[in-house]
């Protein structure tokens, strides 16, 4: 049993040990807690309708390919019913997992990159920098989202041409995900750039510096990794909320009518007047889809937020 | 003296500056001592004027040896070393007549680009509080590449496979280098900050209390290892820390400071067993003596002066016990003896040559020890030890016959190993 194991192996063989066990026990420690557990399902679940759509459901349909009477309630051929076209909620609403999903996962991408980089830059060069960006994100935290879109959409709109597209996506979509981004970037900035301003006065930041190693070297590498608990707790909350918002805008009618989100469907529901003609089963299934996806995103958050974080930590 | 051929002191540069991983820096004196440390007065400007943290401190450092800097906290020990390489807060400024020579090119004259070039690269610093230095996100290995690959430019799996070598030099299994700090007991984190320190191959190595905070049996092993690396590597190392028992097992020399200022420089087995400035009679006092019977240790009484309003003249004269008239009056200029011990205190006027005043205007308290000082081997003594160090041969030290004692008994008659 005395083989000899090349040193590169054993650092490598250690690498993975390491790596293994710190997995394992963050499992663990998130694993005993149930309300995070049921949130990780109900995402899964979620993200397997986004990702194929038509495999469970079928093609979208459109009002040409709609294959029921309009506003049936549910019954064995439509499970939940069919909207004022003849189209199967049940389909529309398995299709608008897959953009509404889309969107906040855009929107957060962009409120995460842009929350952190700004967060990170104010907090650790300070001084003047700080005050600027800071200023700025106080103008951004107190701009209402809905009227900056109703602004930003027709702009934007006007200048690309609607209908046009943007890497396959169309520029609806985009408006929608830049409005979400560029309004709730703020409070990410704000919550990163605390972390950064605590973090920056360790031992080791001042060593790092001792060392040689520049400004941007710093907060990349030392700043930016010791905030990593914040933001990735803050990403699954900054999703929850980029897809209510997404809803809210689609409902008061700034969606992409061609691509049914949740919202769009509502808003469709509200234009067909489905609740005065009492179609419950076009509210509701879209509803309850928001609700839960929210709520999932939400749990999961708070379960990351008590996982990742060592002082919220209980010991068991 | 004037052969260098058969000065220890010139040896033992040669062999180590012959021993460097790459040329010295283009500037370099060859034939300079490695670092001489000139009037260095540090400054920190405050809301209510200025303090003189470090004030018209001087001292040198030889290839291979160790210095250690004693005093109480606050003293400008740390403050001292960082000011070396101008590791300062935003408000503390070195003054103009400072000089920090290394290899003769002086790093206080250096704008900040220029001696970062120097930074780590040439003085490196083991930090106190290893937890802190370390970045608890990162692996050991990538942060003691970290130095390697910004300051030699080298490609990552090369950094990698060097922070490797430089863990197993520091005792340390390599593939621990892939555990996050938390992973590791403290002393094997402080001997990961030293394999940091020794990243770059430095010419010195600032030791900043690297030995705090860590239980007797680790600090037993980190300072056998400063001993090992210092003898194998031949690092020359200035080490702070207000534990004496450090110092008398690593150091050759050692700068005792109060308040800012130098209180007595010299061989440690010099100063430890015969101290003249009475701030070190009183700090070795206070050092307990497991030989002796008494159960109490002395004190020194008060406590350090607001640095922002120092008292006049000798620091020192509100709590010492041999303060005379003068001592409130005048700085005390630095006198050096023959065993090349400098200390800066009223009782040894210049010219004194090491015999005390006799007539100090409190109660008689000194006593001229009649064979103090001279008696030891002219000059020559400081510098011979410390090459015989360098070899890794022990040197008794000198008996306790010299010892200068007060009537009241500071110190008891100790040799050096009564502190280790």
């Amino acid at each position: 049993m005395t083989t000899e194991v090349l040193p590169e192996a054993a650092i490598r063989n250690e690498r993975l040990r390491l790596r293994l066990k710190s997995i394992r026990s963050f499992w663990r420690r998130f694993a005993a807690r149930p309300d995070g557990v049921i949130g990780v399902v109900v995402l899964i679940f979620f993200s397997i309708l986004a990702i194929a759509p038509g495999f469970f459901v079928g093609p979208l349909q459109t009002v040409i390919t709609a294959t029921g009477l309009p506003l049936d309630p549910p019954s064995t051929a439509h499970w939940l019913g069919t909207d004022e076209l003849g189209r199967d909620i049940l389909n529309l609403t398995v299709h608008g997992t897959r953009i509404s999903m889309f969107i906040g996962l855009l929107a957060t991408v962009i409120t995460i990159l842009l929350g952190a980089m700004i967060g990170i830059v104010s907090g650790y060069v300070g001084g003047r920098t700080d005050t600027f960006l800071m200023r700025v994100t106080d103008f951004f935290l107190v701009l209402p989202t809905f009227v900056l879109a109703l602004i930003l959409a027709p702009i934007i709109l006007d200048i690309v041409g609607a209908g046009s597209e943007v890497f396959g996506i169309r520029v609806t979509l985009i408006v929608i995900v830049i409005v979400i981004g560029i309004t709730s970037w703020a409070s990410t900035a704000r919550i990163i750039r605390s972390q950064t301003l605590s973090v920056k006065e360790r031992a080791f930041v001042g060593r790092a510096r001792v060392i040689g190693s520049g400004g941007g070297h710093i907060m990349w590498r030392h700043i930016l990794p010791n905030t990593m608990n914040l933001i990735v707790a803050n990403t699954v909350l900054v999703f929850g909320g980029a897809i209510l918002t997404e809803t809210t805008l689609s409902f008061i009618g700034l969606g992409d009518p061609f691509a049914p989100s949740w919202g769009e469907i509502l808003n469709a529901a509200e234009s067909a007047g489905a609740m005065g003609l009492g179609a419950w089963w076009y509210v509701v299934p879209p509803s309850v889809c928001i609700v839960l996806v929210v709520l999932a995103f939400t749990l999961v958050g708070s379960a990351l937020d008590d996982v990742l974080n060592p002082r919220l930590r209980v010991r068991r | 003296m004037t052969d260098p051929m058969t000065d220890p002191v010139l040896d033992a540069q040669a062999i180590i500056r012959g021993r460097r991983a790459w040329p010295l820096p283009k500037q370099a004196d060859p034939n300079a001592p490695l670092l001489v440390v000139e009037h260095l007065t540090t400054r920190f400007k405050m809301a209510g004027g200025s303090i003189k943290a470090v004030d018209d401190v001087s001292f040198t450092l030889n290839d291979g040896e160790a210095l250690g800097i004693a005093g109480e906290s606050g003293c400008g020990k740390t403050t001292t070393a960082l000011s070396l390489v101008r590791l300062l807060p935003a408000n503390g400024r070195i003054g103009k007549d400072s000089s920090v020579k290394l290899f003769g090119i002086d790093l206080a004259k250096k704008s900040e680009d220029a001696l970062r070039r120097y930074r780590w690269r040439e003085i490196s610093i083991i930090f106190q509080g290893a937890m802190n230095a370390l970045n608890p996100v990162r692996r050991i290995n990538e942060q003691i590449a970290e130095p390697i690959e910004l300051r030699l430019k080298a490609d990552k799996a090369d950094a990698l496979k060097r922070a490797g070598e430089l863990l197993e030099l520091v005792g340390i299994p390599a593939r621990r280098g892939q555990a996050y700090p938390h992973e590791l007991s403290g002393g094997m984190r402080q001997r990961a900050m030293i394999a940091m320190a020794l990243a770059c191959d430095p010419a010195v190595v600032i030791g900043d209390e690297p030995t705090t905070a860590l239980d007797v049996m680790v600090q037993a092993q980190i300072l056998e290892l400063l001993e090992r690396l210092r003898r194998e590597l031949g690092l020359s190392l200035i080490l702070i820390t207000h534990d004496l028992s450090v110092i008398a097992e690593t150091c050759d020399r050692v700068m005792v400071m109060y308040a800012g200022k130098v209180a007595e420089e010299g061989a440690v087995s010099v100063i430890f067993t015969t101290p003249r400035h009475p701030y070190t009679q009183k700090l070795i006092g206070a050092f307990p003596n497991i030989h002796a019977d008494r159960r109490t240790l002395d004190v020194i009484p008060g406590s350090p002066p607001d640095l922002r309003e120092p008292p006049p003249g000798c620091r020192f004269h509100p709590r010492c016990p041999f303060a005379m008239a003068v001592c409130s009056v005048e700085v005390p200029p630095e006198v050096t003896f023959a065993d090349g011990v400098r200390v800066a205190c009223h009782l040894y006027p210049p010219g004194s040559d090491g015999l005390p005043i006799t007539e100090p205007t409190k109660d008689a308290l000194v006593q001229p020890a009649d064979s103090a000082g001279p008696g030891l081997g002219a000059g020559v003594f400081g510098d011979e030890e410390f090459a015989l160090e360098l070899r890794g041969e022990t040197v008794e030290p000198e008996s306790a016959e010299h010892t200068f004692s007060p009537s009241h008994g500071l110190t008891d008659d100790r040799s050096l190993d009564d502190f280790k």
